[in-house]
């Protein structure tokens, strides 16, 4: 059963996610989210009912727990607030923090708190409030992962508003990690008194029950106001079931619906379907350290020259997607976008592996898992595109556990997937600098690394800048990664449904500003 | 010292007085025994499972942590939820547990029986259901194509029957959902689940239900006729048919009956099928069962909640087996 790694990657995608809408978006807040996007006046009042995928084994109701369900972080993300959340001008806006600035060494960040916060039972939230939830989160088995770099001892309470966290290295992009689990309860909240926990965010829960809720509005939201009067949460076990909710009229909303659902609704005129670009990247990894095929940087260029990434996206998308450039992070505002986007050129690819000693007779295995829609599929038009360059690849599906124990960071040749793409700093640190703990492709280079240090820890803006650019073009050349394409994030809608989420990844959550006509 | 000890060695086991309660006592010891034995086979199943699960590749903890979660954060989960322990210990502190009703953690943390205090009486609700609604139309059927062998009714009715327990349960499901909802709109596609942890409407059960009848009708039909044909054959049926008896009074009183233990079987046979179609036609509808529970939990390699899993169903299929049994032993009596 994929759909679990699925949702497990949604949960996992935990630090710096979701971002701008890399071509398609000017950010427009006010404008509907629909078809007609005249600046409409937003009405109050009515239900919204969405459909959220997830599975009742899995129901977690701890914020800081790891949420595998996505119905279970919507209800989360809209009864409490985090720090910060996605945005659209830039990948980070306020939220329960009003403001945040960092000392000039980049390693102590203070966050100023929004004025009004307050908890649903009415006690305002103070800065010891948001400390001991961090120090919670930090505590959990994945605090390491969620809160990289910050020891819980460095998380301190300044003055009435102001929370102070002292990272232990410099980083430029550390609000990143404050966006998606640094989710706000009351100090001292016992685990027995979760399940009802106040929050601060724009819904209160009215009930909770196997999965689904209902959310009713927060009249004195420190955000403003908030259109709808309540939101119906409704669980799915799958797309299928979801999308026939939405065609029979059950739901208004039917959020990460997939590519094969937007086909199915396509014909129907009274559904949108949204699509959020820059949602979900499926690279093809080859191994880059010693005893690896791919060893060679000329070999992982040919593999790059080899796939037909037009092709890719209409087949294994359905077209709901655009080509990729190498480059992981595509949604991110400083993507470098100067860079050529590479193309199919068989002549090169052959020529770069004649010079490589590439050994053509040998059959290489590609492993992959069926854990999101499209990922095996991918794999198998790949393999058929590199035989036309007369290289033998052999696809290996493989059941999702086995995959994550087995071949994921230590394979030769296989393929992955992320929902976090609006930042080029996040893939860096997490999954290319030589020391990182995801380092998937075993890369170690070290012309990338010092780029990387640069682009994080340098005081200067403008070298920064530049730095993170060298950081692109070296991953565009050298990298284990192949990233032909990215896939949009598919939701359905009736038509009534106004101003719906347009960021990839979890942005998808951002349901305060909705409304109904 | 009960009386029964006191006076069996004096009375005469040829007196009709002493063999009501011994036929009783037979009655209760064999009834005891196959308690018993469906105990050790739950017992034996649930080992099983926890085996199982731990055959599989991966486990819980990894399953519920953070894609990219360190080993210590990992190992740190595995203590949590007791997975550094040897299997049968925890099977056994499972087990142990098991007769104060406590179903243990999920790896979510979660209680087990919360995640099923509402999952299971729906299911229930749906198989039941269908059950009985199997159950009527089977003997309907049956009975009625018994009393017109080799006419054209019998033999529609045959060839129906057959495709009918051919037709995979997602099938139905799917062919349903198209011509009850999707193009007519008369019912609702999916359940939608309200703040009392049941449908918001009865209505909703109605295609799920549809969805499990129609294969184990189709099956049990086939069951119903065919025992009925079998003891159509017996003398005193057909010297029933010589005294001129009415066709359906033969049907009722002579050939049912004597039918009955193979018709029991069959049915409670269903009872697994029925759980079993279950899960995919939950999936399907999105109706609020354990089936949808016990797939998930599968993937996540969460133990303690397939075994709650799997010790409700089964005790439900076990007592289902235990009254086919009985019936099986009653109709029979001294011939078994």
């Amino acid at each position: 059963m994929g759909v679990t790694r699925r949702q497990l990657l949604w949960a996992g995608t935990g630090i710096g996610a979701a971002g701008l809408l890399a071509a398609c978006s000017g950010g427009d807040d006010d404008g509907a989210g629909a078809s007609d996007g005249q600046a409409e006046k937003p009405r109050p009042g009515g239900t919204l009912r969405v459909g959220a995928l997830g599975h009742t084994s899995a129901v977690t109701r701890d914020p800081h727990g790891t949420q595998a369900n996505e119905s279970d972080y919507l209800i989360l993300a809209l009864v409490f607030d985090t720090l910060t959340v996605p945005g659209a001008e830039s990948s980070t806006a306020p939220r329960l923090a009003a403001s945040w600035k960092s000392s000039a060494d980049l390693r102590t960040w203070k966050f100023t708190l929004a004025e009004g916060a307050a908890f649903h039972d009415g006690t305002p939230v103070t800065p010891k409030d948001v400390v001991w939830s961090l120090k919670r989160l930090r505590g959990t088995p994945s605090g390491a992962a969620r809160l990289p770099g910050v020891q819980a001892e460095n998380i301190s309470a300044e003055g009435a508003d102001t929370v102070v966290l002292v990272s232990d290295y410099a980083n430029a992009e550390f609000p990143l990690m404050t966006r998606f689990a640094s989710f706000v309860m009351k100090e001292g909240t016992k685990d027995s008194e979760i399940a009802k926990a106040p929050g601060t965010g724009p819904f209160k829960l009215d009930w909770f029950r196997g999965g689904n809720a209902r959310l009713v509005r927060n009249e004195k939201w420190h955000g403003g106001p908030v259109h709808l009067e309540a939101v119906e949460v409704t669980m799915f076990d799958t797309p299928q079931a979801m999308t026939n909710a939405l065609l029979a009229g059950q739901i208004d909303l039917a959020s990460n619906a997939g590519a094969v659902a937007a086909r199915t609704a396509k014909a129907r005129e009274d559904i949108q379907v949204l699509r959020r670009p820059d949602d979900m990247a499926m690279p093809i990894v080859m191994r880059t350290a010693k005893g690896s095929p791919f060893a060679d940087r000329r070999v992982r260029e040919a593999i790059r020259l080899v796939v037909d990434r037009e092709a890719m996206v209409r087949q294994v998308l359905s077209g709901y997607g655009k080509v990729a450039n190498d480059i992981l992070g595509t949604g991110d505002p400083d993507f470098a976008e100067d860079i050529p986007q590479r193309g199919r050129d068989l002549a090169k690819a052959r020529r770069l592996l004649a010079e490589a000693d590439f050994d053509l007779s040998r059959t290489y295995e590609l492993t992959t898992t069926e854990d999101i829609p499209g990922l095996a599929d991918s794999a198998t038009l790949f393999a058929r595109q590199a035989r036309e360059a007369g290289i033998k690849v052999e696809v290996v599906k493989q059941e999702s556990g086995a995959f994550w124990e087995k071949t994921w960071k230590s394979g030769d040749f296989y393929t992955s997937y992320w929902g976090t793409n609006d930042s080029v700093v996040f893939y860096a640190s997490k999954t290319m600098v030589s020391e990182a703990g995801q380092n998937e492709a075993g890369w170690d280079d070290p012309g990338f690394d010092s780029a990387y240090r640069e682009a994080i820890g340098g005081t200067d803006p403008k070298q920064r800048a530049a730095a993170l650019r060298d950081l692109q073009q070296i991953e565009h050349d050298r990298s284990g990664y192949l990233l032909w394409g990215m896939a949009d994030g598919i939701d359905l809608a009736a038509s009534k449904v106004r101003n719906l989420p347009e960021l990839p990844g979890y942005g998808r959550v951002q349901l305060e500003g909705v409304w109904l006509r | 010292m009960s009386p029964i000890a006191k006076t069996g060695p004096v009375a005469d086991p040829s007196a009709g007085a002493a063999t009501a309660p011994r036929r009783a006592g037979r009655l209760a010891l064999r009834l005891a025994l196959t308690v018993g034995y469906r105990l050790v086979m739950l017992t034996v199943l649930l080992a099983l499972v926890f085996a199982a699960v731990e055959l599989l590749p991966g486990d819980a903890a990894g399953a519920a942590s953070e894609r990219g979660e360190s080993a210590a954060g990992i190992a740190e989960r595995r203590q949590l939820l007791g997975l550094d322990r040897p299997l049968w210990e925890r099977f056994g502190e499972w087990m142990t547990a098991l007769p104060t009703g406590d179903l243990g953690t999920s790896a979510r943390g979660q209680r087990v029986t919360e995640l099923l205090v509402d999952p299971l009486p729906n299911t229930l609700v749906l198989a039941v259901s269908a059950f009985v609604l199997t159950l009527l139309l089977s003997l309907l059927l049956g009975c009625w194509t018994a009393a017109r062998p080799g006419r054209l009714a019998d033999r529609l009715v045959s060839h129906a029957s057959t495709a009918a327990f051919a037709v995979p349960e997602f099938v139905v499901a799917a062919l349903l959902l198209l011509l009850l909802s999707l193009w007519t709109g008369w019912l609702p596609a999916v359940t939608v689940t309200g703040g009392d942890g049941r449908p918001a409407s009865w209505t909703m059960l109605i295609m799920p239900v549809l969805a499990l009848v129609v294969p184990q009708t189709g099956w049990n039909t086939r069951v119903v006729r065919g025992a009925l044909a079998d003891r159509a054959a017996d003398p005193h049926v057909e010297a029933a048919h010589f005294d001129g008896l009415p066709v359906s009074r033969i049907l009722l009183r002579h050939q049912l009956p004597g039918a009955a233990p193979a018709i029991a079987t069959g049915i409670a046979t269903s009872t697994g099928l029925l759980f079993g179609g279950a899960v995919v036609v939950e999936t399907l509808f999105n109706y609020p069962g354990v089936g949808a529970v016990l797939a998930g939990a599968v993937a996540a390699r969460d133990t303690p909640l397939i075994a709650g899993v799997v010790i409700c169903a089964g005790g439900v299929i076990s007592l289902v087996l235990l009254a086919a049994d009985l019936v099986r032993h009653v109709t029979l009596g001294g011939r078994a």
